[in-house]
């Protein structure tokens, strides 16, 4: 995909962006846009990260499907 | 892959035949679905040294070298799966080599049976498992996730998720969608007559109070 910019848009609900302002602005965060990303981030990690993989790996040994 | 198919998204040259994997987690219908691609025409790569046992009566479809792919770094061997099909569980598909195309039936299946089914199998192998269903199944889940993220990113992969319980219910509707995938010349009959329903032993609506 081609783009010009290193930013894109994504849209939510009308009440959630209302939530999310109000606590980004409370927590202190710069802009919501910042506060989004970091939240976004940190769950982008539970699919990307390798946790859990250690237990998988033990169970899979044990089952006889990898060495 | 070079740098201008990675900018432009561009697929790369072919690589040879594909190679047909069949994938998933343990217990989620991978070797039922093996059966189901040899009877409608493809040719299996495996080798015959695990041998069929009360968890997998017909089989398990198995080609022992792909169980080391985590540290072998010598995988030149899978070129000779071209044009075949190959069981390669879906924690491996990460440690695939770059250089085959890949059409992968990745098998979906309840996480409650498949954990179910998957503590069956260890205590009929006499494992020790310390494993808690409840982070097992979170962590499947992360890692299905994954797999899917890496899918997408992948050029020399082609994925179509079929769900265990649909094959048993509807063997055709499954047979023509392989069929579909994979270049609409396997035997949907065969690959039909090649589910047997008797072996979807652990259901989840039989798991309750168990």
């Amino acid at each position: 995909m081609f783009g010009f910019g290193k930013n894109v848009n994504i849209k939510v609900d009308k009440d959630l962006h209302a939530r999310l302002v109000k606590i980004a602005d409370v927590a202190g965060y710069a802009t919501v846009d910042e506060f989004v990303t970091q939240i976004l981030e940190k769950e982008m990690l539970h699919f990307e990260d390798v946790k859990g993989d250690g237990d998988i790996r033990n169970k899979l040994k044990g089952l006889g499907y990898i060495s | 892959m070079s740098f201008l198919t990675d900018l432009f998204g561009l697929k790369p040259a072919p690589q040879g035949e594909p190679i047909v994997l069949v994938s998933g987690l343990p217990r989620s219908g991978t070797s039922m679905m093996m059966k189901m691609l040899e009877a409608g025409g493809i040719q299996v790569m495996e080798d015959g040294v695990r041998t069929a046992d009360v968890d997998n009566p017909k089989g398990y479809y198995e080609y022992e070298r792909v169980k080391h792919l985590e540290k072998e770094t010598d995988k030149s061997y899978l070129k000779d799966a071209r044009g075949k099909v190959i069981k390669i569980i879906s924690f491996l598909l990460k440690d695939l080599p770059p250089d085959n195309d890949y059409r992968i039936v990745f098998m979906r299946r309840d996480l409650d049976e498949v954990l179910a089914s998957q503590n069956k199998m260890l205590q009929h192998r006499n494992e020790t498992d310390t494993s808690d269903d409840a982070a097992m199944r979170e962590a499947y889940l992360n890692h299905i996730a994954s797999v899917r993220i890496m899918s997408r990113k992948k050029a020399n992969w082609q994925t179509v998720e079929i769900r265990y319980d649909d094959t048993v219910k509807s063997p055709a509707a499954t047979a023509a969608a392989l069929n579909a995938f994979l270049g609409g010349k396997l035997d949907e009959k065969a690959m039909v007559a090649a589910v047997d329903g008797e072996l979807y032993r652990n259901r989840k609506d039989k798991l309750k109070g168990t």
